[in-house]
């Protein structure tokens, strides 16, 4: 259990708690006679309005991981609580009241519903939360004016930039207050100036919300933001450091 | 439910060994972790963006509706031209039946003109009774005296008078028994002949016998021979019917797996919308719900240009073989009005039931397929 130590005792001392701690978490995906180990043990406590950023080449786990903490998936062996909640015990109706109201999802590719305005889309968590109608239009309207977008509500998607979606999506994300912002390599898919616009908005969110992110990334200027940075390879977490720490990496390797 | 929640969640933390590091639980902490349960399926909701769904995918919804209209046209036009047979049918049928009894009439007194003649009618007038009846007025007898019907150029009359100096009596009707003893009737008639539609009819008062042997002569107007061929002709009818039935019945079922296969394909092409949908607290009665919508329009406005397009073409087909006058004038409209409504029902029914399998695969889609990020 040396992961657990290492990792997982970080802060125990913190006052807000953690909102999400996964502990020996275990991935095995069975494809006829053969196994796959996306995790083998995987510890990991976040805290409360911590900004997280989770590195890992591909097929190292660290999407499988990325989904156990979103409450996206359950693991094979080990727990994953949310808020002290452990999600593999819930139904698929509380999964779903989860998904609603505890975490904010943010995709690479925006996944805005196309065929909705912007502002229906922010609304559309909140009708889900059951929130009536008129309500959940003034909220996804300060919502759209938080992240600069309020005079675009009633455009579609497809005629704004990417930036522009993302922004609309980090305001769905944000429709019913969640605790928790899960953001799979959010700047992916833009240029870097409107990724850095994206990352000044998680950190600013992040100060006047206390919402905690949790990112999937390998732009450095995200990780430059991120209080932690998680290493994964080949399903285990091999190494957690500061945004300090990793600084000093990057002026090596220029 | 939350007490329960926590209870697991501190007993699994403690089930574990060697994890030392039970997160403190302050305050704060607590009051924040209740699982609720999602129960909301805001139907608006689902109802707005099935129609806008359709709208944005509006040419391959058209090709789906298309699939609906061809099948429930081909369904109404069956029932209408079934309707508009019947009607034309029984109209030259009913004329064709009043041609044999007018000439059984002849065949008994000769020519009807000046003639006196008697009917009875016991119960209600079938079709071809009604035009032989017209058949006689128009050929001019010197009195047709009835009973039991009005009808212009028939003068009424009563039992005791209805024979008077008749050549014959025509008993009509589709009642199985009569009111008035056969003697009684024939009174004052110079030949006792009886012509009668209905083999079997009983008559009130003295039995048969005895009518025979006050020498009234029954004649029936259709013979054994008549009664075989009709029998013959229903058979072959319901041959072509069943016939039909299984035409129609795979048109159907065609039209419902095309409607599933393009639901099938909307299905894989909208597995980010579904996931990211889930990922945003959809239940996935609700993913089900959306395409259990979007299927009942397009089934119900495929259904109604279906009906339409079904009731119109055999109209103008049958119009221009027979007369459009004829066709209009024989129809059923209360029974095209039904076939119309059932044949709508069913479409929209058909599409429903096409949804379900796709609708299901979507509603299974797990939330996660949201992040995949290749197109």
């Amino acid at each position: 259990m040396s992961n657990s130590d290492l990792f997982a005792a970080e802060g125990a001392a913190d006052k807000h708690g953690y909102v999400i701690r996964a502990v020996d978490v275990k991935k095995v995906y069975r494809m006829g006679d053969s196994e796959t180990h996306a995790l083998r043990g995987a510890t990991l406590d976040i805290h409360r309005g911590e900004y997280m950023s989770i590195m890992g080449p591909s097929g190292s786990g660290k999407s499988t991981f990325f989904n156990m903490v979103g409450g996206l998936d359950k693991p094979t062996s080990g727990k994953v609580y949310m808020d002290q909640v452990d999600i593999a015990q819930l139904d698929p109706y509380e999964l779903a009241w989860l998904r609603c109201r505890k975490v904010g999802y943010i995709f690479q590719s925006f996944n805005l519903i196309q065929v909705m305005s912007c502002l229906e889309n922010v609304t559309l968590p909140m009708s889900f939360a059951g929130m009536d109608d008129e309500e959940a239009r003034e909220k996804a309207l300060g919502i759209l004016e938080r992240v600069g977008l309020k005079d675009r509500a009633l455009h579609k998607p497809a005629e704004m930039s990417g930036g522009q979606q993302q922004r609309v999506a980090i305001a769905r994300a944000l429709a019913n207050t969640p605790d928790i912002l899960l953001a799979d390599e959010p700047t992916g898919n833009l240029d870097l100036r409107t990724g850095e616009e994206i990352i000044n908005l998680f950190s600013q969110l992040r100060k006047e919300l206390g919402v905690t992110i949790i990112t999937a990334t390998h732009d450095l200027k995200m990780l430059k933001a991120s209080d932690r940075i998680v290493w994964i390879e080949d399903g285990l977490i091999t190494r957690v450091t500061t945004a300090d720490a990793l600084d000093i990496q990057v002026q090596e390797i220029h | 439910m939350r007490e329960k929640k926590q209870r697991m969640a501190e007993r699994d933390t403690g089930g574990s060994a060697g994890v030392a590091t039970v997160a403190p639980q302050s305050s704060i902490f607590n009051q924040q972790s209740s699982i609720g349960s999602q129960v909301r399926l805001p139907f608006r909701t689902a109802f707005r963006i099935s129609v806008q769904g359709i709208r944005i995918r509006l040419g391959r919804s058209l090709v789906t509706v298309s699939g609906v209209v061809l099948g429930i046209a081909f369904l109404m036009s069956n029932l209408t031209g079934q309707l508009i047979k019947n009607g034309v049918a029984a109209k030259r049928e009913a004329r064709q039946q009043a041609t044999l009894m007018a000439a059984m009439v002849r065949a008994e007194i000769g020519d009807v003109r000046d003639k006196n003649l008697a009917v009875l009618v016991c119960g209600t007038l079938r079709p071809y009774e009604t035009e032989l009846l017209s058949t006689i007025v128009a050929a001019k007898p010197a009195q047709l005296r009835g009973l039991g019907l009005t009808q212009e150029g028939v003068t009424p009359a009563t039992p005791s008078t209805l024979g008077a100096g008749a050549g014959v009596l025509l008993v009509l009707g589709d009642a199985p028994s009569g009111a008035f003893a056969l003697e009684e009737l024939t009174q004052g008639m110079t030949q006792k002949v009886v012509l009668e539609a209905e083999a079997a009819r009983t008559y009130a008062g003295k039995a048969a016998l005895e009518a025979e042997a006050s020498a009234v002569r029954r004649e029936l107007f259709f013979g054994a021979q008549h009664e075989q061929q009709k029998a013959r002709m229903a058979k072959e009818a319901q041959q072509a019917h069943a016939r039909t039935l299984w035409i129609v019945v795979i048109s159907l079922l065609v039209t419902v797996i095309g409607v599933s296969n393009a639901l099938l394909m909307s299905v894989t092409e909208r597995f980010r919308e579904i996931g990211t949908m889930k990922c945003l607290g959809a239940l996935s009665s609700f993913i089900r719900l959306l395409f259990l919508i979007e299927s009942s329009l397009i089934g119900a406005a495929g259904s109604l240009m279906g009906v339409v397009a079904g009731a119109i073409l055999p109209l103008l087909a049958y119009g221009f073989t027979y007369s459009f006058v004829t066709v209009l004038g024989s129809l059923p409209y209360g029974w095209l009005m039904l076939a119309g409504a059932g044949s709508a029902v069913v479409g929209t029914l058909l599409a429903v039931l096409a949804a379900i399998y796709p609708a299901t695969i979507a509603s299974r889609m797990l939330p996660a397929s949201a992040l995949r990020s290749t197109v």
